[in-house]
Formats: structure tokens, C-alpha cells, sequence
């Protein structure tokens, strides 16, 4: 028995950064917005304080913000010869599932994703010729421009209060900021985080070694700020919970504190949380969608909503699984090279070390989420010559402490028993004086890693788990050699008293332990409905009322954390939908 | 108990040291100031944030909002809020009442808490 809902202008599948975003600018300007959130309504003053925020078991251990698993997870293999296996534990990934979405959990690291990403295939082929990039390497250039892109990555950081170091503003070079960033019109909102130990020793080190180190930019507050819309921001306390916890001091960007609040606001917009959206429907035609089903998972009643505009803006993987669930556009199939929704799945890979300073105290307790120092040299430079190194994409490297917890943090040098009297003199000893260095690399599209449909197993609503086919290829592993090779020579500079160094992976890749949030891809935006699944407004090529948010619409992965193009193309679409869709209903780029 | 004395006298040697300050500040600027503040806490009476409500707070007890859960510290820290006492907290928090959960590290410059306080004796009301 579905009960069928009123019809409303807009309903928004998942309330994160990209739905929030989506949520605040239309219902502003006036259309009726409804919001399904699977998960629970949090906020910082019932959930987020002081004390109960700081602990360890119930956040990290038990993912008190993640998915659940016991309810729908994925299947996982490396390659499509093989069976895959369910995911019966969060591992190498966690996506978020409360009011404020992965959002509230994150970091903050906020980069902008320049034209390198934007016109790869372009890029590459001029530069290196047209052999230079594998036949099996399905990487291709998105169809926006980083300057189309520029002011909508400004709205996003003065949304979300990144602070950071301008590295060029309009096109002249800032002493202290990354000089390999693309232009920008203004600079951060607020000025970079006070650097830890860790970071000052990478930063040294970095800049002997003649590269050009700057601090990294991230959501959260430097000191107290007003964004533009009103919300206030605490300044960060350097607590050091940050990734995997919502903000005890309101000074890191999210969404539950600034766009949702003041959607929530607006009597044009309702949200209804533990709402799980089944399926989008499809009307007689396929030119269209009408709407979703979705159950309270409270009580297991169904519904079916009915709206004008379906935004699919629910975690990247999640929004994948519902575009295949729902049947609309072709599902990829790698081996014949066919269909365009599961294609080019991406994720990231790195290299890092452990150096150990006896007499060093680095306090490791007290940080932010992004209180250290990068490099972009072997990144967004593009004087760096790929060719002799024979791969595509690149690595940023950095220097300090992120969420290093007083419990789960335990430093020693290798060769340490795991455990035993001699590992606990060891992490006695060694705890004060380790720091990291590390580099994140990219990880390029080829045609075996994607996703479809799982043939067996199945979720808690009867519907298939999505299948999700990943491991590294060629290209990853000759980054990896050169970026470990790097980050060695940085840490041997440095002189530690011991050094784990960092070495280059080349074991498959698995799904535990933790590694990376970063899925990209699945139905990536492009110029073309052959070999995308989007529009570069991420409006579907299928069905025009369609537009599907999120990190699901890169077209390859890049060595930066991805909120900063999610944060910026929800903005991006938001307009197109606001001063183009609405007044002309249709297709926003002919195919 | 030991706790309530200990803050207690804490909050004495420091009013000793600082004097009335206060009593110079600029409620202008100190609307300003009170953006450190802002994250958390809400003049308008009976809203509770991340922090307290500060309405009415020079009127009260520390730890006393019915419909606030304060750490068990400032509970029993037996302060009654005066310019005085809230100049001593907001140079520390933590060095007067160890424990409290506010989430903010002080301000250091007394000019600026006293801007902060001329505002907070006017807009508290």
C-alpha cells in the first residue's frame, strides 16, 4: 500500500552539502522543496556538544554517523572475473547517513579542481600526443571550464568559512600560497590556520628542498565569522576531533549549521527525515521522471511523492545504485564498452611515512582538520613533466596531523610487536614524537572499474546491491613508486631517529581498513550523451527534470579531496536550474 | 566541595588582580567582540544553543538555566555572574573553573573583554 503525496515543485533525495545547498537557493526563489533524508535529524546543540561528542567507540568504532550496513551496503571485487562479496563492515570508506550527510563528519579540506582536471584528455593528448594516454584508460574531459566553475567555488568558501592562503588573485602570484592554483577572484575568507609543530617542520623541509609548501585550505574557521548568509561560525579550538565528528564548536563548515538551518527557515521548504527513496519513476514516455517512492524506515510505510524536479543529492555512491535501480539511462557494461550509468568509478591512492623526532613534542591532540602544510609541485603544476614517469594525474603531499586520537593513535616505529609489554613501552615512548608525511594521488578512469547491479545479493528492501569492481592499475602504481620515492626524500631530509618510510602499494586494492571517502564517477558529466550520463549542469541526458549532485558526476578522480567542485557544482546547478530550467523547461544542452 | 572552594577562590584572586576594568568598555566595539560568542550562545531569553542563553545572565547564578545541561564544574562553582566574575572566566575558562565544557580557549586582552562585558551588561537585559 503506497500512499500517494501531493505533488511539489522540487524533491530532493539525501540532505547534505549538495541537497542543502540545493534546498536553501530554490526554495528562495520561491518553488515548494521537499527534502528525504534517510537518516536522523542531528544538530550541534543536542548531538554534537560537549562532552559526548569525544568519544572515540561510539564515532569511530561504531560509526554513529555512517551507514548502516545491516541495511544496504555494497559488493566489492577487484575485477569482473571474479564474485563479488558484500561489505559487511565499514572499511575503506564511510558515507555519511544523518541530516548534514557526510558533511558534518568531514575535515574540511576544500580545493578548487582546476582545468588540468577539466580538460584532461585535451590537455594530455596536446602536450604528450595521442598514444601518451592508455587505450584502456577511459579519462575524459567534463564539458565546464574552472572559469565557468570560479565564482561558485568563491560562494562555496564563504559559505563554509575555509580559511587559507590565496596562492593568485587574478592572476598574480601571493608570497605564502600555492603558486600552481588556478586564478582566483578574492581570497579566502579567512586566513589560514595557525600551523602546528608538524606542519612548520614539513613547510621547512619542503622549502629546502626547493618546492612550495603553503597551508592547507580548509573549512574550518580561523577565527569567529559571519558568512554571508548569516550562519555563525565559532573559531576552531584545535580540539582535534574533526574527521569523523561533528563540530563541538560550531567552526567547521557544514551543512547542518549553515544552509539547512536557514532553508528549514523558509515555509517553501520541508524536510522529512528516516525517508529512504527506493526508486525514481520514470513517466510513460522516459522523457521525464515524476517523482519517488520512498518508506519511513521508522515504520515501514511507503509513499510515493510526485515532483516537477527530482534532485538526486545523496551520497555519491548511493546516488549511482539509484539511477541503475531506477532504470534510467543505459547501464555501462565494460566489456562491451556500452551504456554510460556506472562508468568511470574512481577513487584515490597514497603513499605515506612516519618519522619519529626523539625530544620532539608534537602534542598530536591538538589539531585541526586541516592544520598542516602541502605541496602542489607533483599536482596542479604543469610544468611537472609527466612523460619520463609515463603516468597521467599527480599527488599533493603534506605535512602534520589530522584527527589523531588519543586512543586509536598509536605511533611506533616499525618492527614494534603489535601488541605486549614491549609495545606498550613503545607507544609509551614513541607517542609525543611521531608526525606523518603523506602523499594522495589520483586515480585515473579505466573501463574495468565501475559499477552495475549485483546479481545475488540483496538489501533490507528486497532491491539489488550495488556491485562495485575497483583496483589500481599501471598507471597508480608508476605514481605511487614516484611519489613514495618523494616523500622518502623529504623525511630522510629531515633527519627523524626513525622513519617508517613510505612505500609505493602494489597489493590489490581492498575494502578494509579505512583509506579514503573519496568515491567519484558513475554518472559523470560530459559533453556528449555517448559517454556521459549528465549534462555539465548536471541535468540527466535522459530525463530533463532529472539532475543528479554530487562527486558521482567526475569524470576521473584527482589527487584533492572532492568537496570543494561537490560544494561549488551544487551552487553551479542551482542557477542553472533558478535562470535557465525554470523558465524553459527542457533540455539545458542539446545533444 | 573541594572544587567549589578552589574555584571560589580562584575567582577572588583573580578579581584582586584585574580590578573593574570593565567599567571602561565600549559597548560598541564590544558588539564585536561578542562574535566569538555568537556560535554558541543567544541574548534572547529561554534560547538554548550549543551554549546558554545569556539573557538576564548578570541576574543569575553560573549553572543555573533549568533547561540547560551544564557540566557538573560550573554547576558547582558557586559563581554568581558579575562584570567581575565573568572578566575572571572569560580571561580562562578553564584556569577558573577546570572541567567546564565551553569549547573556547579566553580571550586574552582585557580591553577587548571589557568592550565584551559593556556590551553583554546592555544586551543581556
Amino acid at each position: 500500500m503506497v500512499t500517494k503525496l501531493k505533488e511539489v515543485d522540487v524533491v530532493i533525495v539525501g540532505l547534505g552539502w549538495t541537497g542543502g545547498i540545493l534546498a536553501k537557493e530554490l526554495a528562495e526563489s520561491g518553488l515548494k522543496v521537499v527534502a528525504l533524508e534517510r537518516g536522523a535529524p542531528r544538530s550541534s546543540e543536542s548531538d554534537y556538544s560537549l562532552p559526548n561528542i569525544r568519544d572515540e567507540l561510539r564515532y569511530v568504532v561504531r560509526h554513529d554517523l555512517m551507514q548502516n550496513t545491516a541495511r544496504d551496503t555494497i559488493t566489492v571485487r577487484n575485477s569482473p572475473q571474479q564474485e563479488a562479496l558484500p561489505m559487511r563492515r565499514l572499511g575503506s570508506f564511510l558515507p555519511g547517513e544523518v541530516v548534514g550527510g557526510s558533511g558534518v563528519h568531514w575535515s574540511g579540506h576544500t580545493w578548487r579542481w582546476t582545468d588540468m582536471e577539466f580538460k584532461i584528455r585535451s590537455n594530455y593528448e596536446e602536450r604528450y600526443g595521442k598514444k601518451f594516454i592508455p587505450d584502456d584508460m577511459t579519462v575524459q574531459d567534463w564539458g565546464i571550464t574552472y572559469a565557468e566553475l570560479e565564482p561558485y567555488y568563491e560562494k562555496f568558501e564563504y559559505t563554509a568559512a575555509v580559511s587559507g592562503k590565496a596562492g593568485n588573485i587574478g592572476g598574480k602570484l601571493q608570497a605564502g600560497g600555492n603558486p600552481f592554483e588556478a586564478p582566483r577572484a578574492r581570497d579566502y575568507p579567512l586566513p589560514p590556520l595557525t600551523p602546528i609543530l608538524a606542519s612548520e617542520m614539513f613547510t621547512d623541509a619542503a622549502r629546502n628542498a626547493g618546492y612550495h609548501p603553503f597551508p592547507r585550505p580548509s573549512a574550518n574557521a580561523s577565527q569567529p565569522y559571519t558568512n554571508p548568509d548569516g550562519a555563525k561560525f565559532g573559531g576552531c579550538q584545535y580540539c582535534g576531533y574533526c574527521q569523523r565528528f561533528g563540530c563541538e564548536a560550531n567552526a567547521k563548515g557544514s551543512p547542518h549549521m549553515t544552509v539547512i538551518p536557514i532553508a528549514m527557515r523558509n515555509p517553501n521548504f520541508e524536510l522529512r527525515t528516516h525517508s529512504w527513496v527506493t526508486k525514481v519513476l520514470k513517466d510513460s514516455d522516459a522523457k521525464r521522471v515524476t517523482g519517488v517512492t520512498y518508506t519511513n524506515v521508522l515504520n515501514g510505510e511507503e509513499f510515493e511523492q510526485p515532483a516537477t524536479i527530482v534532485l538526486l543529492c545523496a551520497y555519491a555512491i548511493n546516488n549511482v545504485h539509484l539511477m541503475l535501480l531506477s532504470g534510467i539511462g543505459s547501464p555501462y557494461d565494460p566489456v562491451a564498452q556500452t551504456g554510460v550509468v556506472g562508468k568511470n568509478y574512481c577513487y584515490q591512492t597514497g603513499a605515506g611515512a612516519r618519522l619519529f623526532f626523539e625530544g620532539k613534542y608534537f602534542n598530536p591532540f591538538m589539531n585541526a582538520g586541516g592544520s598542516n602544510a602541502t605541496i602542489d609541485d607533483f599536482n596542479t603544476n604543469w610544468a611537472f613533466d609527466r612523460a619520463p614517469h609515463n603516468f597521467v594525474g599527480g599527488y599533493n603531499v603534506s605535512g602534520g596531523f589530522n584527527t589523531a586520537l588519543p586512543i586509536g593513535y598509536r605511533p611506533v616505529p616499525s618492527g614494534t610487536p603489535r601488541w605486549g609489554s614491549e609495545w606498550k613501552r613503545a607507544t609509551a615512548k614513541w607517542y609525543q614524537t611521531a608526525m606523518v608525511i603523506n602523499a594522495s594521488g589520483s586515480v585515473m578512469a579505466n573501463r574495468y572499474n565501475c559499477y552495475d547491479l549485483d546479481p545475488t545479493y540483496r538489501n533490507a528492501f528486497g532491491q539489488p546491491l550495488m556491485r562495485m569492481t575497483f583496483d589500481y592499475k599501471d598507471n597508480e602504481h608508476k605514481m605511487g613508486v614516484h611519489a613514495a620515492q618523494l616523500v622518502n626524500d623529504i623525511a630522510k631530509s629531515m633527519n627523524p631517529t626513525k622513519l617508517n618510510p613510505a612505500t609505493a602499494r602494489t597489493d590489490p586494492w581492498t575494502v578494509v581498513p579505512y583509506q579514503s571517502t573519496h568515491n567519484t564517477g558513475g554518472t559523470i558529466m560530459g559533453t556528449n550523451p555517448r559517454e556521459s550520463a549528465l549534462n555539465k549542469y548536471l541535468q540527466s541526458w535522459d530525463c530533463h527534470n532529472l539532475f543528479v549532485v554530487g562527486a558521482n558526476v567526475f569524470p576521473h578522480n584527482s589527487s584533492y579531496n572532492p568537496t570543494g567542485p561537490v560544494g561549488a557544482l551544487a551552487y553551479w546547478t542551482a542557477d542553472a536550474i533558478k535562470n535557465k530550467y525554470i523558465k524553459n523547461p527542457g533540455p539545458l544542452v542539446q545533444a | 566541595m573541594i572544587d567549589a572552594i578552589r574555584a571560589t577562590s580562584a575567582s577572588l584572586m583573580t578579581l584582586l588582580l584585574t580590578g573593574a576594568a570593565w567599567a571602561d568598555g565600549d559597548a560598541a566595539r564590544g558588539e564585536a567582540r561578542f562574535q566569538d560568542c555568537a556560535a554558541c550562545h543567544r541574548l534572547e531569553a529561554g534560547v538554548n544553543n550549543v551554549g546558554p542563553s545569556l539573557h538576564g545572565i548578570f541576574a543569575r547564578k553560573a549553572g543555573k538555566l533549568a533547561d540547560f545541561r551544564y557540566s557538573p564544574a560550573l554547576k558547582r562553582s558557586g559563581i554568581s555572574w558579575t562584570p567581575e566574575t565573568l572578566d575572571a572566566f572569560l580571561t580562562n575558562p578553564q584556569a577558573l573553573v577546570p572541567g567546564n565544557r565551553m569549547p573556547y580557549a579566553g580571550m586574552a586582552d582585557a580591553g577587548n573583554r571589557a568592550d565584551l562585558i559593556a556590551y553583554l551588561f546592555k544586551a543581556s537585559k
